[in-house]
């Protein structure tokens, strides 16, 4: 078995007092063994909510994953199936994962040391003493300047990209199969994003480890990933290679989310290229395409169904219905590389 | 540290006596003077009094003497009970108070912190709505009537447990469920906002994200996270209840300081009322630098000993 997961028509719900939004509605993918997959999309798309419902961190209730769903992991665990407790042993030790805001995800009362022996000491039953030299190993491994000194700190007595460090440090602590990084550099500042990705490239390629990165930076995606998958409304709009999506991309989406990243290389004063309107309501999701509402080439089908995924080559494949053989042909806004046209 | 101890000291010490002084402005500015009462008081007999008490010489005399007094930690003579100094009727009643009062906030800490984690671990749920209506219920029905239910029942029908007084650990039992209600509703309603604002931090999500089992995360991440803001009311709460309550020392006859509290105000007793007054400010003094200090154990953020960020 070449994937380490495989995530097929998972579906996330939160039932809230106003009514069920449909926060994931369908997603399917799989991830290969020590592969980089992006997750891209924005705000509000079902990126952050799918990741999470990979290591079961949504609460339940209000959130509920439904029946159907599943998450194959390492070929033979079904996550959404897994107890409780047999998902306590899974997570931090197979799969550990890091959140966007460094400032906020590390416990303010405990030293960095005593939040990255935890997970050794129940995962890997070791000794206080061993779990410490580990975890002093581990600060090396991320860049930490003096680990020995720094392991009895306190997270308030680190910068933002240190605490970062400490994040991937006690996410990889267990030698995990499957890092999944939650918008990893998006609280942070542009030389330290960096950074972190860097060391995050390095760790995947030291440790094997396979990592899922949720950005909606398309600079961090053509950093790290091989492969991409692109998400709007709870749904995969489209999913390939780095070069599939960069360099022929196919639903309108990726088009405009190409488009809208303002380019270096270009003289002119150009205006930044937005994605107009806002993304569709998930209590009552439309039911045609969801982005049909903002879509410059939406055609009566966009609004009456939902089209297919179709393949467009092996691994990239795309749901939008303008790649139907009686579709009109349309001329790509955007060029290979994510040149403008015209 | 232990200089961060000594200057809060030093600080303490300065507010005491912006306190006395304060209080003694005052209390010479309300009518009337602790012989007023008493009518069978001849005028010269009066006058007499006033002299032995120094009560004729100006007012900045009297501050003066009194102050070099309290310094010697000597609070004078009760006017009320001119045989007993008003030392004297601390050292009788405070330990009394002091016991009832401890046994109250003991039992208000772990019952109240107990409901409040129980209610925030089963946000919305049946054991989440028992324990706050318990504490909706123990806020909102004052000691007055708690107080005597529990004696006329518990202590007169059912005949369970003496109804009075304080003689031995049966008579602690009422005295101290009574007065630790209030308290213990408080408690609970503070830790469950805290709880459920901790549990709901990107911390508590990573600690999960490690497969640390509930419990552990209860315990090592959300309690001590949750429990500067009890902290922080500990202490003024602590010295306040020690301190004896009128209403739950009357209806069990405890015989503790609260009442000496009200007495001293409409009798006038001035030593008295600067003597309560200085000794429940002291131990509220040192109960918010205790405070200080328990949060630096707490929070390393707010660590006292570099230079008190």
């Amino acid at each position: 078995m070449n994937n380490i997961l495989e995530v097929k028509d998972l579906k996330v719900s939160f039932h809230t007092y106003a009514g069920e939004i449909q926060a994931v509605r369908g997603v399917t993918f799989n991830l290969k063994k020590g592969e980089a997959l992006a997750i891209v999309g924005e705000s509000g798309c079902g990126k952050s909510v799918t990741s999470q419902a990979i290591m079961r961190l949504i609460a339940t209730p209000p959130g509920e994953i439904k029946s159907g769903s599943s998450i194959l992991f390492d070929g033979k665990t079904d996550i959404v199936k897994l107890t409780d407790k047999e998902m306590e042993s899974v997570r931090g030790s197979e799969m550990g994962m890091i959140f966007q805001d460094p400032m906020t995800s590390l416990n303010p009362t405990m030293k960095v040391g005593a939040q990255i022996t935890e997970g050794l000491i129940k995962h890997q039953g070791l000794s206080k003493q061993a779990a410490r030299e580990r975890a002093i190993e581990m600060l090396r491994l991320v860049g930490m300047p003096n680990p020995e000194a720094r392991i009895d700190q306190y997270p308030h007595q680190f910068s933002g990209g240190m605490r970062q460090r400490v994040m991937i440090a006690i996410a990889l602590a267990c030698n995990p199969k499957l890092l999944i990084a939650d918008e990893p550099t998006t609280a942070l500042d542009v030389t330290i994003q960096a950074q972190i990705i860097d060391l995050m490239r390095d760790l995947q390629e030291k440790t094997g480890a396979s990592i899922i990165i949720i950005t909606h930076d398309l600079g961090v995606v053509a950093d790290i990933a091989q492969r991409v998958v692109v998400m709007y409304a709870g749904k995969v709009v489209e999913q390939g290679s780095v070069d599939d999506i960069f360099y022929n991309p196919q639903h309108p989406y990726t088009w405009g989310l190409l488009r809208s990243v303002p380019r270096l290389d270009n003289d002119e004063k150009e205006p930044l290229v937005p994605i107009e309107g806002t993304p569709p309501d998930l209590f009552a999701p439309p039911k045609g395409c969801a982005f049909a509402a903002r879509c410059p080439y939406a055609m009566e089908i966009c609004l009456e169904s939902d089209p297919e995924i179709e393949n467009v080559s092996a691994g990239h494949s795309a749901a939008c219905w303008l790649l139907h053989p009686n579709a009109p042909k349309v001329e790509r806004p955007v060029e290979v590389g994510g040149h403008h046209n015209g | 540290m232990l200089r961060f101890i000594l200057r809060r000291f030093a600080y303490g010490l300065i507010t005491l006596w912006v306190i006395v002084s304060l209080t003694f402005i005052l209390m010479h500015n309300l009518p009337g003077d602790p012989f007023a009462n008493s009518e069978k008081l001849t005028p010269e007999a009066r006058a007499i009094l006033m002299k032995t008490y120094g009560l004729d010489q100006p007012i900045w005399i009297q501050y003066g003497a009194y102050v070099k007094k309290v310094f010697s930690l000597d609070l004078g003579v009760s006017f009320y009970y001119p045989t007993r100094s008003v030392n004297e009727i601390i050292a009788g009643t405070f330990p009394t108070s002091a016991q009832l009062g401890l046994f109250a906030i003991t039992i208000a800490v772990i019952v109240g912190l107990t409901l409040g984690i129980i209610a925030a671990l089963n946000h919305n749920k049946s054991w989440d709505y028992f324990a706050m209506f318990t504490a909706i219920v123990g806020v909102s029905v004052p000691a007055f009537v708690i107080g005597p239910l529990l004696s006329y029942y518990v202590g007169v029908k059912l005949g369970i447990l003496p109804p009075a007084l304080w003689k031995g650990p049966e008579y602690w039992v009422l005295p101290t469920i009574t007065l630790s209600f209030t308290t213990l509703a408080t408690m609970a309603r503070m830790m469950r906002t805290s709880m459920l604002d901790v549990i709901n931090q990107d911390y508590i999500k990573t600690a999960k994200s490690k497969g640390l089992s509930q419990i552990t995360i209860v315990f090592k991440h959300t309690i001590r996270n949750a429990i500067m803001p009890i902290i922080t009311i500990l202490g003024p709460l602590t010295v306040n209840i020690i301190t004896g309550t009128l209403v739950v020392e009357q209806i069990f006859a405890v015989p503790g300081m609260g009442k000496h509290f009200v007495q001293s105000i409409s009798t006038n007793d001035y030593t008295m009322i600067m003597g309560l007054t200085i000794f429940y400010s002291a131990l509220l003094i040192l109960a918010i630098i205790i405070t200080d200090i328990l949060y630096g154990i707490v929070d390393p953020r707010i660590r006292l000993s570099k230079g008190g960020k």
